[in-house]
């Protein structure tokens, strides 16, 4: 009988004749869409080296097992033996991910129109295909927790609430930075700081809490997911390599690299330690989240990584790197979760109150955890009944602290919030209220990258909290309970009425927290425009200040690329604290 | 929209727990498909739920997606659907089929001795110009990736990167080809078929064309000229009637096996451009100012490709077995049914 093999090629014979697919054009230049400050080298390197004979039935496979997992899931009884407080969280987390997918395919396409090397461009577009293989994962596990899980309610619109979601949007947000803007900085953002740093927190520790939860579906899923990040990964190394040949980048990447590094902890850090902390039933883990990420995050990606660009001459001072470490022991995500739970009528999942069992976990990983938070939980428990006829909005919301005009979360950390104000189109000043100083950094140094209605209560400032929650939906299909509520149980569940009762009427915490401290208003919703955005917001327009001082040298307040080249050499300080 | 009828409320309808469903899908059927569950609003937009506007803007003003990313418009993007319904694992399934048919091929060529029996000619053919098309689809793909960002819904972009990926396999497949014949009858280096692309005379047009088609910033128009003009003439012209036909008459036993699964993948995308063309000329608000650009969009590429063709006899020339004038009244042939199927109205074209 025939050998059932054809002789193996060598990969890299076949990928040095791929290679010479591409050429130099001589009748028509490419003509790009997307603007980059960056210049290329003539030669680049694909480590890949990625042939679709080979890559489709890789695929294939691990798209077969993933499939079979769903089965096996299924027979094996996972939608009721999962842990419910965990299946809850998926809502918005599988959703945000299945978007931060199409943000990682789409920075490939922003990518490829710039980068002139065509022995990157067949890995770039391998990573889109792959991204495309994610969101049909992903999708189809949503579908699958939609269809078989105790309580479906909220994934029926998932992505319809995903949207416009307080906590989720400002994902969007975040993922957005990936596909808009400077290419090569969005494809650090992607491929050097959420694929490179991130993805072993998100679809590998995570999967981790997933199984102790009894989610192995979960875990089956981004498993597989993870299995090409390394391929994503290569892809944001060998694009840093190319870059890194020309000097003339180095200051660019100095720059991009802790805007990029920035903008994703800052809704990254916040969101995945709640949901791996404050959604995980099971306390078996002896990690918290700070262990877990030293050693992701700090010691391989950071110390790994990062620290050995310095030989390349590549000059990444610690301290944003520091302030992010700084700010997770300070509370970063102890301080966002309760808000994030006391705002559970505007979510479309359920917020099941802490016990014991969390308290005395959380007390062990994080000593002193109970003095600073445990009263809030304890109130949070206690008004979970409606009977009770209050909600922990109610009480927050008057001293909140306010958005975040750049990561679009709350300034939890009280020493780091800051402010400055910047005039409308019709020379009204506003306020804009910033999480920490590298978020006004990021605002400042990127004019018109900040757009819409983004202080999310502005909008609903003076209006019923009730009238709010119809307004967005967060109905179920009776048209009167809550989609979410601050239990897992099935009686004493919320309704519409409950909420009416309560007699509560929703805030801005940006726009009490600028009347409380005297400054121009901090709302930036205008009725009057199609999204509710105040435009011709005066980002671009009026003076942009620069690490605490000057503006862009043109002296037209814009800020070009020349003055952020400028300002990253020497020893400027990156931000000014 | 007004008028709309989603999922979930037919299932409510019928006795159905309606949050077992995604009921923010507006189904194309009675009830959404998986492909529509897994592809519809999972890029979220100004029009669909994101009702505070972008967040996220380019510093020209751009907003995270930009209307006039294409000059075409039509009411709703988001109700483009892929008439094939292909998300990643049938694309997989596929793509990993066409791949082993191709193997299978090369495989009994070895083992039953099937090239000593190609007709000599042809064999000196493929060495000339056989991997040539490579550059191509490669071309085509550089194109087609780039553009697939700005697409303004979710079934489009992924049309459009799963376009590119099939381009970017079929240039893969003919230069693999290559690589096996180079072991088998030697002399199939890929620098000679870049020589040709890059020099012979016959060829020159085609890589003009397709280096234009690289200058393309509106992704509508890449659908339109990659799937109604440059596959069916030029396409079609080289895999089906020169590289298909060429080597059944020949003996061949790959090449047949390579140009099938492309052809097989170039019928789902010429389903997806005709789909597409018909939902924007059908559109009841733009559908006219729609058909004109889409007119002038042909009117300004058939020439330059019918150019690149009729170049091509040269090549034709070269290969036993094939008559390019035949070759090229099929292709016309089927283009003209094509630009019907698409809604258009042929003289337009022409």
């Amino acid at each position: 009988m025939a050998s059932q093999q054809t002789r193996r090629r060598s990969v890299t014979k076949t990928h040095e004749r791929i290679a010479q697919l591409g050429w130099d054009r001589d009748y028509h230049q490419p003509v790009p869409i997307y603007d980059t400050r960056y210049v290329f080298p003539e030669k680049a390197k694909d480590p890949m080296k990625q042939i679709m004979r080979e890559y489709l039935p890789m695929q294939l496979e691990k798209d077969e097992r993933v499939y079979g997992g769903f089965d096996a899931a299924l027979r094996a009884g996972m939608p009721t033996k999962a842990d419910e407080r965990w299946l809850q969280v998926m809502k918005p987390l599988i959703l945000i991910l299945v978007f931060a997918e199409g943000a990682a395919g789409r920075c490939m396409s922003v990518v490829m129109d710039v980068v002139p090397n065509d022995e990157l461009l067949n890995g770039y577009h391998v990573q889109f295909v792959d991204e495309v293989r994610h969101i049909g994962m992903q999708m189809n596990l949503a579908r699958w927790y939609t269809k078989h899980t105790p309580d479906p309610a909220g994934w029926h619109k998932g992505q319809e609430y995903m949207a416009d979601n307080l906590i989720t949007r400002a994902g969007i947000n975040m993922f957005s930075h990936s596909f808009v803007g400077d290419p090569i900085a969005a494809g650090f953002t992607m491929m050097t700081v959420i694929e490179t740093a991130f993805t072993n927190v998100a679809f590998v520790a995570l999967p981790d809490v997933a199984t102790r939860n009894g989610d192995f579906i979960q875990a089956t899923t981004y498993s597989s997911v993870q299995s090409d990040e390394a391929r994503h990964i290569s892809n944001g190394y060998a694009t840093m390599l190319t870059v890194l040949q020309k000097e003339e980048n180095i200051p660019l990447i100095q720059h991009d690299l802790q805007q990029a590094w920035w903008v994703v902890h800052a809704w990254v850090d916040p969101f995945v330690g709640s949901v791996m902390e404050y959604f995980s039933t099971d306390r078996s883990d002896n990690e918290n989240y700070i262990t877990k990420w030293d050693r992701w995050i700090r010691d391989d990606w950071y110390r790994s990584y990062v620290e050995q660009l310095g030989k390349m001459g590549v000059t990444i001072p610690p301290d944003m790197f520091d302030r992010a470490r700084e700010r997770l022991v300070a509370g970063l995500v102890h301080k966002t979760a309760p808000l994030a739970f006391a705002t559970w009528p505007l979510n479309f999942w359920k917020f099941d109150p802490l016990t014991e069992t969390d308290f005395e976990w959380f007390e062990d990983k994080y000593p002193g955890w109970y003095d600073e938070y445990g009263a809030t939980w304890e109130a949070y428990g206690a008004l979970a009944d409606p009977a009770e006829g209050a909600i922990l909005l109610s009480g927050f919301m008057e001293g909140a602290p306010p958005f975040c005009w750049t990561c679009m979360l709350a300034c939890v950390i009280d020493d780091d919030m800051c402010h400055r104000t910047c005039c409308d189109r019709h020379g009204v000043e506003r306020t804009r209220f910033y999480c920490s100083p590298e978020c006004r950094w990021l605002d400042e140094t990127n004019p018109g990258r900040y757009t819409g209605d983004r202080n999310y209560f502005d909008k609903y400032h003076g209006m019923a909290l009730s009238e709010v929650i119809v307004k967005l939906g967060l109905l179920r299909a009776d048209g009167k309970t809550l989609v979410g509520q601050p239990h897992l149980r099935t009686d004493k569940m919320w309704t519409i009425d409950h909420i009416r009762d309560c007699d509560f009427t929703v805030l801005s915490p940006n726009i009490t927290s600028a009347e409380a401290m005297g400054l121009p208003s901090g709302s930036w919703h205008d009725d009057g425009d199609p999204f509710g955005a105040v435009q011709g917001d005066g980002n671009g327009f009026q003076p942009v200040t620069l690490y605490g001082g000057g503006v862009g040298q043109a002296g037209d307040g814009r800020v070009r690329v020349d003055d952020l080249a400028r300002a990253a050499v020497g020893d400027t300080p990156w931000v000014k604290l | 929209m007004a008028g709309e009828v989603r999922a979930g409320e037919r299932r409510q309808r019928r006795g159905d727990d309606p949050e077992r469903s995604f009921q923010w899908i507006v189904p194309k059927g009675r009830k959404a498909s998986l492909y529509e569950d897994l592809t519809v609003d999972t890029q979220p937009s100004v029009h669909r739920f994101m009702t505070s506007g972008y967040t996220c803007s380019f510093p020209d003003g751009r907003g995270t997606w930009w209307e006039d990313s294409t000059a075409l418009d039509v009411e709703t993007w988001s109700a483009f659907r892929d008439p094939n319904e292909l998300w990643e694992r049938p694309y997989y399934q596929q793509g990993a089929q066409g791949e082993r048919e191709i193997e299978g091929a090369v495989r009994s060529a070895r083992s039953e001795a099937l090239y000593a029996d190609m007709d000599p000619a042809w064999v000196e053919f493929l060495r000339r110009d056989g991997q040539v098309q490579a550059f191509v689809e490669h071309g085509v793909w550089s194109l087609a990736t780039r553009r697939s960002r700005a697409a303004l819904a979710d079934t489009l972009t992924h049309g459009i990167v799963l376009y590119a990926a099939v381009k970017q396999r079929q240039a893969q497949a003919l230069v693999i080809e290559g690589m096996d014949l180079d072991e088998d009858l030697g002399g199939f280096p890929i620098e000679a078929a870049k020589a040709r692309w890059l020099e012979a005379p016959e060829w020159q047009p085609t890589r003009r064309l397709v280096e234009r088609l690289g200058t393309i910033t509106d992704w509508g128009e890449v659908i339109v000229v990659c799937g109604l003009v440059v596959e069916p003439l030029l396409g079609n012209l080289v895999r089906r009637e020169l590289l298909l036909r060429g080597a059944h008459r020949a003996a061949d036993p790959v090449t047949p096996a390579v140009i099938r699964v492309a052809q097989r993948e170039g019928d789902w995308w010429r389903d997806f451009a005709a789909a597409f063309t018909r939902f924007a000329v059908a559109d009841p608000t733009h559908g006219d100012a729609n058909r004109a650009l889409v007119a002038r969009w042909l009117a300004d590429w058939e020439p330059e490709t019918a150019a690149a063709i009729d170049a091509l006899e040269g090549v034709f020339a070269g290969a036993p077995g094939v008559d390019f004038a035949t070759a090229q009244e099929r292709v016309r042939a089927d283009y003209e049914a094509l630009l019907a199927e698409s809604g258009l109205d042929t003289a337009v074209s022409t």
